[in-house]
């Protein structure tokens, strides 16, 4: 008998995961991993050609550049003017790295890169040392020094995904669960019998969403003691980020019922929108396909801004799509609230 | 006439909710509305309510549109049948937040704490209270902006035997002070007790309305109940 009850319950409480969606969280994880890492190992990816930049009128050594021609399948060759025009052209991302003069230690030569921890800095400094070894067999490095353009340590490389992560939490975890909740126990209802406008309630929701994700980032700057160097374009960014996915959860929200549902439907949204733009650097096929995520329209600019001292007014294309899908969304959620959907 | 309905439907499918009904209510009266569970009585009152968008038909209630919700919210109070509060909040605060929505003072709030004997239990969160209570509070904040016409839908279904009589109480009180009310209910002593006037759904049409006496007198009553 008791048994029997325990089946009973477990298969009771399977059908409401699948009542709920819940049940779909385990088909979609393993499914959006398995994608996703499908899309980071596939072996017919292109390898990405090192762009390295070398100045005109410095004499490497002769070793060093036979090695260079020799690999040009790995490596493309810019020469650059001077020490200014590399510095741009990396600014620019047209160039992974410029070959300078070690000042400091005559003779070998010094890497200028945006980042030091990073994937394009790993690529150039493991294939000069193969190259290297191949040229001479020897195993004194050619490159003896890294000036990184950006400093901030591995905090600070991490920190656009954080604050992503911060606006992606409120916007598809906490908001779409707080809607659903008020509709399930009806008390968006109760509110709509007072005098109070229906764009009334979803503003005061947008604007609790961007409250909650602007307290969210302050306080992780203070814990981390992150400056910004422009801040006002800094927070620009934060609020068209915070009201686009502020506005797109309350919509989530109104698609559910209930609050188990909007939880599995805010994980729908949150993976996808967060690893393709975390890991797009580390992904050509998900650098492809990343820009097509609100998210990544955030993220990116939150990374020049962060870590490349970008400017917002370079932006304005990310500035308004964060907005216009603020706005739509927004207008979804008036559409919905408006016919009591599932309420 | 205080309330106007004409045509009013909501079809979920074409077997529930609410076929096209027609009516009108005097002010002051105290209507039970009657019917089995899916006869479309508390379709009926949440259409009233705005919480559902009817198909067709037109509602006026005090001359005002039903379409127009913000001013028809000032002129109808609903009380649904499980009670609709911020939990996690105290009764006063739950009163006051409504109070300020419906920009009426704070000093009603006082006056519905005292007035359905809730002085006691200002400061108690709402999830801390019986049903009774919480039923009690329900219907303080549907009366926070006098409206003159009251809702209720299926109010005694989760009262006890002590609750309920002194919901009958409560609902006199209301009804005394010129109150338009109506109540579903499927307990025919409460119908009896309670109504001035009786309509009965079946299967989403109207097939009964008339007073108590003739009502109690008549087959729809015997049918309903058989």
């Amino acid at each position: 008998m008791m048994i029997r009850n325990i089946l009973a319950l477990a298969f009771n409480d399977l059908a409401v995961a699948l009542k709920n969606k819940t049940i779909y969280l385990i088909l979609f994880i393993p499914l959006f991993v398995f994608v996703s890492l499908k899309l980071l190992d596939r072996t017919d990816v292109d390898i990405h050609k090192i762009r390295i930049g070398l100045l005109q009128h410095y004499a490497y050594a002769p070793q060093i550049l036979g090695s260079v021609k020799a690999a040009e399948k790995i490596i493309e060759v810019t020469w650059v003017q001077n020490e200014e025009e590399g510095t741009r052209l990396l600014q620019e991302k047209k160039i992974d790295g410029v070959l300078l003069r070690n000042e400091k230690e005559p003779g070998s030569l010094a890497l200028l890169v945006l980042k030091k921890e990073s994937l394009p800095t790993l690529a150039i400094v493991e294939s000069f040392s193969a190259l290297q070894k191949a040229a001479e067999g020897i195993s004194t490095s050619w490159i003896t020094d890294i000036k990184p353009l950006h400093e901030g340590g591995i905090q600070r490389q991490t920190l656009p995904t954080w604050i992503l992560m911060l606006v992606l939490l409120v916007g598809f975890i906490i908001l779409p669960a707080q809607v659903a909740e008020e509709k399930e126990k009806k008390l968006l209802l109760a509110l709509l019998q007072t005098p109070i406008r229906e764009m009334q309630w979803l503003i005061a929701k947008v604007i609790m969403g961007m409250v909650l994700t602007m307290m969210a980032v302050l306080f992780l700057h203070l814990l981390g003691r992150f400056t910004v160097v422009n801040l006002f374009d800094y927070i620009a960014f934060i609020f068209a980020g915070s009201f686009c996915f502020s506005a797109y959860g309350v919509f989530l929200g109104f698609l559910c019922r209930n609050q188990a549902s909007a939880r599995t439907l805010g994980v729908l949204f949150y993976l996808p929108h967060l690893l393709p733009s975390a890991l797009s650097e580390f992904s050509q096929k998900l650098t492809v396909v990343a820009p097509l995520m609100p998210s990544y329209q955030f993220y990116e600019p939150l990374k020049a801004i962060l870590l490349e001292d970008g400017r917002a007014a370079n932006m304005s294309f990310e500035l308004v799509y964060l907005f216009f899908v603020g706005l739509f969304t927004f207008y979804l959620s008036s559409l919905l609230m408006k016919r009591r959907w599932l309420m | 006439m205080q309330l106007e309905i004409l045509n009013l439907t909501k079809l979920y499918d074409q077997k529930r909710g609410l076929q096209p009904t027609s009516f009108a209510i005097k002010k002051g009266e105290l209507i039970a509305v009657v019917g089995h569970n899916g006869a479309g009585k508390s379709t009926l009152l949440k259409m009233l309510a705005n919480w559902i968008l009817p198909d067709r038909g037109q509602v006026t209630i005090d001359g005002i549109d039903l379409k127009n919700r913000t001013a028809v919210v000032k002129k109808v109070g609903f009380v649904p049948e499980v009670p609709n509060l911020f939990d996690f909040f105290s009764v006063e605060y739950n009163l006051k937040l409504f109070a300020f929505l419906f920009q009426t003072p704070f000093l009603r709030v006082d006056e519905i704490l005292q007035e359905f004997n809730l002085l006691a239990f200002r400061k108690n969160k709402i999830q801390e209270l019986s049903k009774g209570l919480k039923q009690r509070v329900n219907i303080g904040r549907a009366l926070l902006a006098d409206p003159p016409v009251l809702l209720f839908d299926e109010p005694t279904s989760a009262l006890d035997f002590e609750m309920t009589k002194e919901f009958y109480r409560l609902l006199h009180t209301i009804h005394e002070a010129g109150k338009t009310i109506l109540f579903t209910s499927h307990r025919p002593e409460e119908i009896k007790s309670l109504a001035t006037r009786i309509m009965v759904l079946h299967k989403g049409s109207l097939v009964f309305d008339g007073s108590p006496q003739k009502y109690f007198q008549s087959e729809v009553h015997e049918n309903l109940y058989a």
